[in-house]
């Protein structure tokens, strides 16, 4: 019973692999750029397991951010995780402390997303150890083939994938902003913010002044309803 | 390895796993209040968007078109609702591109 449980959850994340991989390949060749070693790569995509996370912190070092700096804006872009993780344990079964633990480290957008579309008789902690076992082993993974591949990269390539961080951003945020005026305006006040900030204070500190600010802002106008 | 980069790695696993397990350590299901809700969904908006501008002027460090230009094709497949992957690949064959073209 619980054998076929990992199992249908290992093929659920099957899919997510797809995903992750070439995302993890780009880390690695961007943490490289910026600095961080071979072993440091593949350590931190296996001790932090949280891409958008990790393709900042790489762009934030190769600037030369403060370590304080890079952990807080970390801090904040996982601060979602609170509430996909609420959702996540809520829907499951109870299941023994130690196993909840040892599944919310393999928490990410994709597993959540994934978890919580299922019919509710399926999410059991199996299945999501199962899920979260094959998407983690697929990140570690592909940022080792990422830190390989990345000393035979011609320099062409290398310069281009510096657009990788900025368009994984664009490419999440964009699908849910179409025709949402409130929310193109959130984002707009949000990179408005952060470019005047940017100079009057050290970049990485701007950053994460004008995320928490324009948040704020975003508490009077962004209705409930904008939010996913 | 450098210490400098162990602390980066500890602080950075520790502040990514504490948000992801207090929900799974609390034996009681957790409860926000709908405004701490509401901010906490809009700070991944609101640092993405911080991250991307005014950072994209210089993806290439010497012309801040290039930047724009890839983000735009990013944008427009987005908009189109194409993953996540594909704006990542448009993007960079556009910088490939203009590279190969333009130099």
């Amino acid at each position: 019973m619980k054998r076929q449980q990992v199992l249908a959850g290992a093929k659920a994340g099957v899919p997510i692999v797809f995903g992750f991989v070439p995302v993890a390949i780009a880390f690695a060749v961007m943490a490289q750029q910026a600095g961080f070693r071979g072993g440091e790569t593949v350590l931190m995509s296996a001790t932090v397991f949280a891409g958008a996370s990790q393709i900042m912190a790489a762009g934030m070092f190769g600037k030369g951010a403060g370590i304080a700096a890079i952990i807080l804006a970390t801090f904040m872009m996982n601060l979602r995780h609170v509430i996909m993780s609420t959702c996540v344990f809520n829907r499951m079964q109870n299941a023994p402390l130690p196993l909840r633990l040892l599944a919310a480290f393999g928490l990410t957008d994709e597993s959540f997303g994934c978890f919580t579309t299922l019919e509710k008789e399926r999410c059991t902690i199996w299945f999501f150890l199962g899920l979260i076992t094959v998407t983690y082993s697929s990140w570690v993974g592909g940022t080792a083939l990422g830190v390989l591949f990345s000393s035979f990269l011609p320099p062409i390539i290398s310069a281009s994938l510096g657009i990788a961080l900025y368009a994984l951003f664009i490419g999440i945020l964009a699908p849910n902003l179409g025709g949402n005026v409130r929310l193109v305006m959130l984002v707009l006040l949000a990179g408005g913010m952060n470019a005047l900030l940017c100079r009057v204070m050290d970049s990485s500190w701007a950053l994460i002044a004008a995320t928490l600010a324009s948040a704020c802002f975003g508490l009077f106008f962004v209705e409930d309803t904008d939010l996913a | 390895m450098r210490s400098e980069v162990i602390f980066l790695l500890l602080g950075m696993t520790l502040v990514t796993y504490i948000p992801r397990a207090l929900p799974a350590a609390l034996s009681e299901k957790m409860k926000f209040s709908p405004r701490v809700e509401k901010f906490l969904k809009l700070i991944p908006y609101t640092a993405m968007a911080a991250i991307i501008f005014p950072g994209i002027l210089t993806a290439d460090a010497a012309n801040p078109a290039y930047g724009l230009a890839g983000g735009a094709v990013a944008l427009a497949a987005g908009l189109k609702k194409k993953s996540v992957m594909v704006c990542v690949l448009a993007a960079v064959a556009t910088e490939l591109l203009l590279y190969l073209m333009v130099g």
